[in-house]
């Protein structure tokens, strides 16, 4: 490894379009950033807001939700739930001082393993230039 | 709880997760963690030796709970859940990391990949401790199936399951089933005839007792889920009832319409009543109506012009004017005056100019004489009608259609209102409007001259007499005044009393220079009027300039054509004279911001007066109608104009409607025709009982009008001009100037109408209809069905290869495209199976390129995997029937299938000649094409003369799988067709369980694989439907009562309307039979009462911390 920071980034994927997506690029040997570790849920709209702010707490640098695009929703329009709710959090974590570039929500359908690696490598750089969040130490020490 | 015995299982997959993670040390890192009792690596723990240690396991160290470190849970869940259960352990306490996808496959860095892999199967364990025991639910399956798409998938699909004893609902969205196999000619390898066998099975299909056949229908909605699936069908109107239609062809040769037709690749044409071809199934005619052509839109009275073009094109005048006459009882008089906003409307305005549609109204008027009226049952109840004016004479006229006695009182001598005395003979001779006039004498209606109403007889005497209801169209006869000093000097007339006084043959004189006040249809017929009656020097005054004149605009033209001089922009301040007219004092006027009518005022120009010498000043500003006389019965609007319903007709006083002129102001014949039409309409509802409005429309909605996108090689023929009568013969008569179309002009100017509605509702198919099959009214149709399992069988297109300008194929002539060379080959197509070049000659030599659209990076990567057969059978068929010279152009041969090999062999042996290298461009170069191409076999670019060049092309996902995806809640693959479960081990499910792709949809097939394909679908239904029963994961959400506050945020968000609120409790339920797992109630739920089963809260955040710490 890299003597370069490392970023832990959580990923919270929708079963269908997204996890599907991301075993597609493996499927299809794409070597990109091993940063992102994929928590699965049913929907994209399952995401709790608390499981970002859970995943920050617990020392990701980042956060990414994928799920599938909008109108493709395998429960219909989960994913406009999604929609709604992700930027009023990322607003709030604005607030809190988490960088934008830490939190990010990406539609990508089942046949996108490719566009998965791109998400995943253009995060990574993202959060790498931003270093290490440490929200960690900062919460519980406060 | 008592401390979880975890089991971990790090699987090797031969190479494919050790090769890159360090799987010994995975597994003693695993066996550190908490929880977990046992950690082991084998190779393949997937296979039955690994089950059984994970069993042995269990039931050796107490194990209650497992994780598979191997594949993604989306391969393998399913088969270590039962390894859990047949260990007699929930298969609820398992999770899966996912180290081969997520992790070995990233990365080829052994230290990047264990350590992930670390993190992973740390966070599986966190996770694992937290999952419940979870029960399966089971749920009956409904025995009936839905098939989407009836080309050969479908119908195999189908009657395999049908012959199984199923029900089928088999849906097409075409007029007929059959797909693309119908239109092929001949097949691989084998070279036997599509139609030969293809059409066997679609009559089989059709009789199966099980298969109900929705064809022309389209599936608009999906839910339930496996097993239990609720299905809404929109079924399109055929406008031919099915059960009728026996196919016989009559209605056929009488339609006019031609369109071109896709069966054939648009390379011949149908008719608008039409059959998809000779084997259809069903048999039944279908009429193609695209809206309501825009001509027909525009017009105020809603007069069928495209209908009557149409029929004028094929010389079936009588009929013409009959359909003219449905809506319209002056053809002649329209013909010849009317503004024709349908002219303005017709989609070859936007080309080389609209078709003359008015001038082939009035060709037919002259042409054919009207059928006799045929009176229908009396309803004994009489109207009456005021004024004998296009308006009050075409409520008349529809009132007496429909059965009612209709009395017209007129305060004229002669009747026809303006249309008599407003229009003078050189526009409208006499005898035209007298001839339409007395039709509607002898169809009953009693027209009294000389009658006044308000004078003569009052409203109240008219309803004592007996009428029930009166429409009054008394048009607008009183001249405004100009209102400038001198205006009572003999020599200065009224525009409108002076063409009344000149058309009622009273003396009429003008002086030698006359002007004219007005820039309206009075003032320039006043004006040519007074210039046939020896004016020497004719003046119109208008206040505007020429943009601005409300006249038509051809009018204008005319008038000045014969020598009538406009002012523009000026006004008469003063007429000058002591008692007779001497001259004209004007002033100057300029343009400022547009006012009401939204043309743009005129202000006058201070200083810029000027003097014109005439004797005769005629002043035509404008008209009202008089209502003095009606006094208090009418209620009158601001302008001086009668108060109604411009739709409706309606006046405040019941039974009385008014329209034409008299509502609206000086307008034309046609909108005052349009209103007496919808007056005899309103005044029949009234009569009846009924509402007014209900279920009419006064305009035709935009989104119904047909607009035709004009063709980019749309062929230019000039407009017919009407003749007319030379200049030096109109002076001192009054002969009529425009001369009208010949036959033979008629015929040429109505085909160039682009028929933009497709059908033109001309009904001549209903006449000949023997079945009485033709419903013209026919509207759409849905259907609900239940259904336990949903086959796709949507099929595919073929690349378009207008995308790839070096071949230009579409711009010229003996470029095409595998499919219309198909069509091109077969017996029942455009050129009845002769291979011919556009010009009729045979051709002597034929390149095929292959690979268009496909293996390309400018349009799709994958190769589409028949086409290289394809063009080798159509190679065999050129050689056979034309002996031409034939190139194969191709990158790669693939010939993969039973006697494919064979049958790229016997092609050789025929003579075709293969060049290895992509054809790079088709160049015309005079009457031959040249194609450009690499023979990599030489090493070096070639060219090529041939005179056909046919484009390979490609299958593509169809334009409309991203929709139908949605509707059915599946996934697309990169390149757009429907995405498989799996690409080896379940390439015909979808991830919705219950939902199977058969043939082409799923990716390009030849027919034996497509065939193969939709059995396989059908056996999986089967599957299904045979058990009777299927299980249900248990991931559903749940409300804990005891935390729920009754927010109801749940009840909203819920997309399945699986939440309830018990109004009593206070709380909000979960049906769980409903409920599809998804989980956004749960995100949403303020209180944590809601949560997912198997997906909770505490699951996840423990996963969190786990692959975090």
């Amino acid at each position: 490894m890299s003597q370069e920071f490392e970023p832990k980034i959580v990923g919270f994927l929708c079963n269908w379009c997204s996890y599907s997506g991301a075993d597609m690029a493996g499927t299809a040997r794409i070597q990109y950033a091993p940063n992102v570790h994929i928590i699965r849920v049913m929907c994209s709209g399952r995401v709790d807001p608390s499981f970002v702010l859970k995943a920050f707490r617990e020392g990701a640098d980042g956060v990414l939700v994928a799920g599938c695009h909008p109108g493709d929703c395998h429960y219909t329009a989960g994913n406009y739930k999604t929609l709604r709710r992700m930027p009023l959090l990322a607003k709030m974590l604005e607030q809190f001082g988490i960088e934008p570039g830490r939190f990010r929500l990406e539609w990508v359908s089942a046949a996108e393993g490719a566009k998965w690696a791109r998400v995943v490598n253009e995060m990574t750089a993202t959060v790498q230039k931003l270093g290490p969040l440490n929200w960690k130490n900062h919460v519980r020490h406060t | 709880m008592a401390k979880a015995r975890v089991g971990v299982y790090i699987c090797h997959c031969g190479s494919n997760i050790a090769g890159t993670v360090d799987v010994l040390s995975l597994a003693q890192y695993a066996a550190t963690l908490d929880n977990v009792i046992v950690a082991r690596e084998y190779r393949y723990t997937c296979s039955s030796t690994g089950q059984e240690m994970i069993k042995r396991d269990i039931q050796e160290f107490g194990l209650d709970r497992i994780v598979v470190a191997a594949c993604s849970p989306r391969m393998h869940e399913f088969t270590f859940r039962a390894v859990l259960a047949e260990a007699g352990l929930n298969p609820y306490y398992l999770n899966v990391a996912n180290i081969r996808e997520h992790c070995s496959w990233i990365t080829k860095d052994r230290e990047v990949g264990t350590e992930k892999a670390r993190h992973l199967i740390r966070g599986a364990v966190a996770r694992v401790v937290w999952q419940e025991p979870l029960e399966e639910r089971e749920v009956p399956v409904n025995p009936s199936t839905l098939v989407v798409g009836g080309g050969i998938a479908g119908i195999q699909a189908a009657l395999t399951i049908a012959q199984a004893g199923y029900k089928v609902y088999l849906v097409e969205k075409d007029t007929s089933i059959g797909g693309r196999m119908a239109q092929l000619d001949k097949t691989f390898p084998t070279l036997d005839c599509s139609a030969c066998i293809l059409t066997p099975k679609m009559v089989t299909v059709a009789r199966e007792k099980n298969v109900q056949l929705l064809s022309y229908s389209e599936v608009v909605d999906v839910s339930g889920y496996v097993g239990n699936f609720r299905v809404r069908i929109k079924q399109k109107p055929r406008y031919v009832d099915l059960e009728k239609c026996t196919g016989c062809g009559e209605c056929d040769p009488v339609c006019p319409v031609k369109v071109p037709h896709e069966f054939d690749q648009r390379l011949s044409q149908r008719k608008a009543i039409y059959r998809l071809f000779p084997q259809a199934i069903p048999s039944a005619y279908v009429i193609d109506k695209r809206g309501v052509s825009p001509c027909r839109a525009a017009c105020p009275a809603g007069v069928n012009a495209h209908g009557y073009v149409a029929l004028i094109g094929e010389g079936k005048y009588e009929e013409a004017l009959e359909l003219i006459r449905r809506d319209l009882p002056f053809p002649g008089v329209c013909g010849r005056v009317c503004h024709h906003p349908c002219e303005t409307a017709c989609s070859r305005g936007e080309a080389e100019g609209a078709v003359a549609i008015a001038a082939l109204k009035r060709f037919v008027a002259d042409q054919a004489v009207p059928a006799a009226f045929i009176p229908p049952r009396p309803r004994g109840e009489k109207v009456a009608v005021v004024g004998a004016g296009p308006a009050g004479l075409s409520a008349a006229y529809h009132l007496t259609r429909n059965g009612y006695e209709v009395t017209v009182f007129d305060a004229l001598p002669i009747p026809g209102g303006m249309m008599a005395v407003g229009i003078p003979d050189y526009r409208l001779p006499k005898k035209v409007l007298q001839e339409e006039i007395e039709y509607i004498k002898r169809m009953g209606v009693d027209i009294v001259p000389n009658t006044v109403v308000g004078k003569n007889i009052t409203l109240e005497e008219i309803f004592k007499r007996g009428y029930k209801a009166v429409f009054l169209g008394i048009g607008a006869h009183r001249s405004h005044k100009l209102g400038v000093p001198g205006e009572e000097l003999t020599g200065v007339l009224q525009g409108v009393s002076f063409l009344r006084d000149f058309n009622l043959g009273k003396k009429v004189e003008v002086g030698r220079r006359v002007a004219v006040i007005g820039g309206g249809n009075t003032a320039v017929d006043a004006a040519r009027t007074a210039l046939r009656l020896g004016a020497e020097q004719v003046t119109i005054v208008y206040r505007r300039s020429r943009e601005e004149m409300p006249v038509n605009k051809w009018e204008v033209e005319e008038a000045e054509k014969e020598g009538i001089a406009i002012r523009f922009l000026a006004a008469p301040t003063w007429i000058l004279g002591t008692d007779r007219v001497t001259g004209l004092e004007c002033i100057g006027m300029e343009l400022g911001e547009p006012d009401q009518s939204g043309r743009r005022r005129p202000i006058p120009i201070p200083g810029s007066s000027f003097t014109l010498a005439a004797d005769t000043v005629i002043a035509a500003i404008g008209q009202a109608p008089d209502l003095a006389v009606l006094g208090k019965a009418v209620k009158a609007t601001g302008w001086g104009t009668i108060e109604a319903d411009p739709e409706t007709c309606a006046t405040a006083q019941p039974g009385v409607f008014a329209g034409g002129d008299a509502v609206t102001g000086a307008a034309t014949v046609i909108d005052a025709v349009a209103a007496g039409k919808r007056a005899a309409e309103s005044i029949h509802r009234y009569l009846q009982g009924q509402d007014l409005r209900e279920g009419r429309t006064f305009d035709v909605p935009k989104e119904l009008i047909a607009r035709k996108e004009l063709a980019e090689d749309m062929e230019y023929v000039p407009r017919q001009e009407v003749p007319t009568l030379p200049i030096t013969e109109r002076r001192s008569n009054f002969r009529e100037v425009e001369l009208g179309l010949s036959e033979e002009m008629a015929r040429r100017e109505a085909e160039r109408c682009l028929d933009c509605a497709a059908c033109a509702e001309c009904l001549q198919c209903e006449a000949a209809c023997g079945p009485r099959a033709i419903n013209h009214q026919m509207k759409e149709e849905y259907i609900e069905l239940e259904v336990g399992t949903i086959i796709l069988a949507t099929g595919h297109e073929f690349y378009k290869p207008q995308g790839l300008p070096q071949y230009h194929y579409g711009r010229f002539p003996n470029i095409i495209d595998s499919m219309e060379f198909e069509r091109l080959c077969n017996a029942a197509g455009p050129t009845g199976g002769e291979i011919l070049l556009a010009d009729g000659r045979k051709p002597e030599s034929v390149a095929f390129i292959h690979c268009v659209g496909c293996r390309d990076a400018h349009s799709n990567t994958y190769c589409s995997r028949l086409c290289c057969m394809h063009a080798m059978k159509q190679a065999h068929l050129v050689k056979e029937k034309t002996g031409a010279d034939v190139y194969e152009l191709y990158i790669d041969i693939r010939a993969g299938g039973k006697g494919y090999e064979e049958f790229y062999e016997r092609v050789q042996r025929e003579g075709v000649i293969f060049i290895r290298g992509r054809g790079v461009e088709v160049i015309p170069v005079d009457n031959r094409l040249v194609v450009k191409a690499e023979d990599t076999g030489l090493g070096r670019p070639i060219i090529l003369p041939v005179d056909l060049v046919v484009l390979v092309t490609g299958m593509v996902a169809r334009a409309d799988t991203a929709e139908v995806a949605k509707t059915f809640h599946v996934t697309r693959d990169k390149d757009g067709f429907f995405l498989e479960a799996h690409p080896k081990l379940r390439p015909f499910h979808t991830n919705t369980d219950g939902i199977f792709l058969a043939g082409t949809c799923q990716g390009p097939k030849d027919i034996p694989d497509t065939v193969a394909h939709a059995n396989a679908a059908a056996a999986e239904a089967l599957s299904l439907l045979g058990r009777g029963r299927v299980t249900i994961e248990p991931i559903v959400a749940e409300i804990d009562p005891d935390v729920c506050a009754g927010c109801k945020v749940c009840v909203e968000l819920c997309a399945y309307s699986a939440i309830e609120f018990d109004a009593e409790k206070k709380i909000s339920q979960v049906t769980g039979a409903l409920c599809k797992g998804c989980g956004v109630c749960v995100a949403a739920c303020p209180t944590g009462a809601a949560q997912a089963k198997h997906f909770n809260d505490v699951q996840i955040m423990a996963e969190i911390e786990g692959v975090l710490a």
